[in-house]
């Protein structure tokens, strides 16, 4: 079987998997969906829950709830929310614009910033330069992100009083709408730039100490150019793969950057639909990361041939 | 302002320097590309600026109040979002309301009158008010409401179930009958808002409607806008409005997902007050915020309260005399000064706090470790192996199963450690909401922890009875009572609506939970809010603390 259609079965699979435990792991949490709905200060009776569940369709057969579930998702409905009060497909779809300008800009600028500092701390790794910004990320990558957006937001919006403390946007102009996502997206940015600069930092110093960069430079390439024409990608497969898992999980959100900035996004949205038990939610959400971390992969796998020819000739 | 400045002139003061350096020596790239760089740095500096400064110009034209609070609204739907519906009752004001003493009394309605056997009620309508869009408020209005909650909310289900019928008697008054007695059909009246009939008569499924813009209402304010992405939600004055005008334009309610920035943004002055339904500012926040010397505070005793509750079904705490024993263990009050700072009062027995009407006086839980001793002993409880914990009467080692929700976990400790000292061994279970609510539904636990909060107070047969009575469920609800005098009580209140009758039975019931003790109140909690001394005037409501229509027409800016 060629290789194409060996891993074309492999994410079938894979998708097809992690949709039934979409299904099936909200449904073994603990607690009644009905019972979280109403809220803690309501009080009624058997009669009255059972009333709702069987608006919820909740008590048919979990084989026939399943059955349903494949049905509905074959045709991309994903139900309805009863704790956001809408279609699950519009509130997955409002909360992922901004989790795409957040989550998004954050993963590119980190990449871009990681690959290309990380680069440059390997290839020079004795100097000072490198040494300082080595420290520096490795700093930046042992904060937390949540205190680090903690500590952001107390100098740059509560003590200098330049950014603001909360929300996308307040007027919902372009430039309101940058000054709100600067801190949230820096922070972000300085979290991933340094995770990617230590793996591309690493990656370096073993691909510099091979013997095609020796060869490089007897051909009579300069320092400069044998790194940014043969070290640098090849020491970037590994980062591609980190990079491509990022934009796979690009929708599950930030959790403690949209908590700290009281911002609505994935994060937030996946983190109430567990505490409400919110199944149609949770099973929407999900399936969209599942998709998006497949596909990630395979665009990973589409990459990884195009840098690197021996992944071409495998074949 | 001038901080922004400072930057601007830093940065400018950078440049100079760097273009001066520059004209000693070649202009290389790398110079190129810090010219650049720092025009990209002035640009930022002046567009924060700029910012900024068209922020606090718009906040400067009217007089709005701004509210922060933790309290998140899920959706934009004023009939079924949970949090919303509580923000609406100053657009869309129930039909009564709990006045400051803690009586029920009219808000929309002006008369209330009740048939012999309370199957029958008759709401007269104040004739004054207007929907913020010109149409005239009328009982029709009102008597679509109750229909159209009944009909579309699944918790009011009840209304559409015992309707029989709902009718004008004239321009200004609605007569609902229904098939069964509701002695209390004015206290649920307080949380139903009223919708404007034009609009939703075209709506025919308001739990699925979601509107963001303009929300009409016939309170003094209506909603402008509901800005989730923002965190805001912004009303404005009813401009039809023919009650005593309010002295500021409007107020903001400021979303925040976490209380440590929101009380950063009280601090920095983005909001002017704190409001959380039922639940005071943290306690901790409030030394750093008086330091300010911005804000004044308002304490009240709250009506909801912390207590921990027993199985009555199983196990030790079924014994009247181990649940006596546990009442005397806790030393109530450190867990008040570790769990709330001391902000609140030492309970009494009768569970119900003084805050609410029809409260009685009764025995004060005191801390006697010796005494809760004495009382196991006598019972035949002891430590036969000598291992330190107490045995039952049948020699088996008892070890008590302690619920609590992650939110108390400081109080389970507390009573954990309360509970060795007098030689009972405890389980702790720190348990997430749902967990928490599953296990305590299937009575897993010999004690648990939780809270009450001023309408769960009131829900059922008032004075905290929803919460016990066996035959009620709901999240917090732990209908943990089956006792036949208890559940006798409830009947009782429910089918009375004489004032002193109801007083004997609101003494009668906080005697039974002072002798039979199916829970112990650990504090009556004080609930703190802070005002900015900006704005003065407030009022306080028993159910909705600060967030009452009489707050907001009386609150004004200090000049």
């Amino acid at each position: 079987m060629p290789v194409f259609y060996k891993k074309a079965l492999r994410y079938a699979l894979t998708l097809i998997t992690i949709i039934s435990l979409n299904f099936f792991i909200p449904r073994l949490m603990p607690g009644d969906p009905v019972i979280n709905l109403a809220g803690e200060e309501i009080s009624f009776n058997e009669d009255q829950i059972e009333i709702i569940r069987k608006e919820m369709g909740l008590t048919k057969p979990l084989g026939l709830q399943y059955l349903n579930y494949w049905k509905d998702i074959l045709q991309l409905k994903l139900g309805y929310s009863y704790h956001f009060h809408q279609e699950v497909s519009r509130l997955l779809f409002g909360r992922m614009q901004w989790t795409l300008l957040l989550v998004g800009l954050s993963v590119v600028f980190g990449a871009f910033i990681g690959a290309f500092f990380g680069s440059r701390a390997g290839w020079r790794s004795g100097r000072f330069g490198s040494r300082l910004s080595t420290s520096l990320f490795l700093f930046f990558y042992s904060v937390p992100p949540f205190f680090m957006a903690i500590l952001f937001l107390y100098f740059f919006a509560f003590k200098l009083g330049i950014f603001p403390l909360k929300g996308y946007y307040r007027t919902g102009t372009l430039p309101d709408i940058i000054w709100h996502l600067v801190l949230p997206v820096l922070v972000l940015t300085l979290f991933t730039s340094a995770r990617n600069f230590v793996i591309m930092r690493g990656s370096v110093l073993q691909e510099k100490n091979r013997l095609y960069p020796l060869f490089a430079r007897a051909k009579g390439l300069s320092d400069k150019q044998v790194l940014n024409r043969h070290v640098f990608w090849n020491a970037s497969l590994p980062l591609i793969t980190l990079i491509a898992l990022d934009f796979g999980f690009i929708f599950s959100g930030a959790l403690f950057i949209e908590i700290v900035f009281s911002m609505n996004g994935m994060g937030t949205l996946i983190y109430d639909s567990i505490k409400a038990l919110d199944y149609p939610v949770l099973q929407g959400a999900f399936l969209v990361i599942a998709l998006m971390v497949v596909s990630a992969n395979i665009l990973a796998d589409i990459t990884y041939s195009l840098v690197d020819p021996r992944v071409r000739h495998q074949r | 302002m001038e901080k922004i400045c400072l930057l601007y002139w830093l940065t400018s003061f950078l440049i100079q320097t760097l273009v001066q350096a520059g004209n000693f020596s070649r202009e290389t790239k790398k110079l190129k590309m810090k010219r650049i760089f720092i025009s990209l740095m002035i640009f930022l500096a002046v567009f924060l600026s700029m910012n900024a400064a068209a922020s606090r110009e718009r906040e400067s034209k009217q007089t709005i109040l701004r509210i922060g609070t933790p309290q998140e609204v899920k959706s934009p739907n004023v009939f079924g979002d949970y949090n919303l519906s509580i923000f609406i009752k100053i657009s869309n004001p129930p039909l009564m309301k709990i006045d400051s003493q803690g009586h029920i009394t009219g808000l929309t309605a002006s008369k209330v009158q009740m048939s012999q056997d309370f199957t029958e009620w008759i709401f007269t309508i104040r004739d004054d008010f207007w929907w913020s869009d010109g149409t005239k408020f009328s009982a029709e209005d009102v008597l679509f409401s109750i229909v159209y909650t009944g009909k579309h909310y699944p918790y009011a289900a009840w209304i559409k179930n015992t309707l029989e019928s709902a009718a004008l008697v004239d321009e200004n008054t609605v007569r609902i009958k229904f098939s069964r007695p509701y002695t209390r059909l004015d206290l649920e009246f307080t949380s139903y808002n009223i919708f404007p009939k034009h609009i939703y008569e075209d709506i025919p499924d308001p739990m699925n409607h979601l509107n963001s813009g303009e929300n009409i209402g016939f309170g003094p304010f209506f909603i402008q806008n509901i800005d989730l992405n923002a965190g805001v939600i912004c009303f404005s004055r009813n401009p039809y409005w023919q009650g005593r005008q309010s002295h500021i334009n409007g107020f903001e309610i400021h979303i925040y997902k976490n209380t440590d920035i929101l009380s950063l943004a009280l601090e920095k002055g983005d909001v002017d007050t704190y409001y959380k339904y039922a639940s005071s500012y943290p306690y901790a926040n409030i030394e750093r915020l008086k330091k300010t010397n911005k804000f004044d505070f308002s304490t009240k005793l709250n009506i909801g309260l912390v207590f921990m509750a027993f199985n009555l079904k199983q196990g030790a705490t079924a014994d009247l005399d181990f649940r006596k024993a546990l009442s005397y263990a806790v030393d109530y009050d450190e867990i008040l000064l570790l769990d709330a700072l001391g902000f609140g009062k030492n309970p009494d027995r009768g569970f119900v706090p003084p805050s609410m009407a029809g409260y009685t006086e009764s025995e004060d839980l005191e801390y006697d470790p010796d005494r809760a001793r004495r009382i196991l002993s006598d019972a035949g409880y002891a430590d036969r192996d000598a291992d330190g914990f107490l045995e039952d009467r049948k020699g088996q080692e008892i070890s008590l199963s302690l619920l609590v929700r992650d939110d108390w976990a400081r109080i389970g400790e507390l009573l954990e450690n309360y509970f060795a000292q007098i030689g009972i061994k405890t389980a702790v279970r720190f348990l997430d909401l749902n967990s928490w609510v599953a296990a305590k539904d299937h009575y897993d636990y010999d004690v648990l922890v939780a809270r009450s909060t001023p309408w769960g107070m009131f829900m059922h047969a008032n004075w905290g009875t929803g919460y016990f009575d066996s035959r009620r469920t709901g999240q917090g609800v732990l209908h943990n009572v089956d006792d036949p005098s208890f559940l006798k009580l409830c009947d009782e209140i429910l089918a009375s609506g004489d004032p002193q009758k109801l007083k004997d039975l609101a003494r009668s019931v906080q005697r039974y939970y002072a002798e039979k003790i199916p829970a112990v109140a650990l504090y009556w909690n004080e609930i703190v809010t802070p005002l900015k001394k900006e704005f003065s005037g407030w009022k306080h409501s028993p159910l909705y603390g600060i967030y009452n229509i009489d707050s907001f027409i009386s609150v004004r800016k200090t000049e």
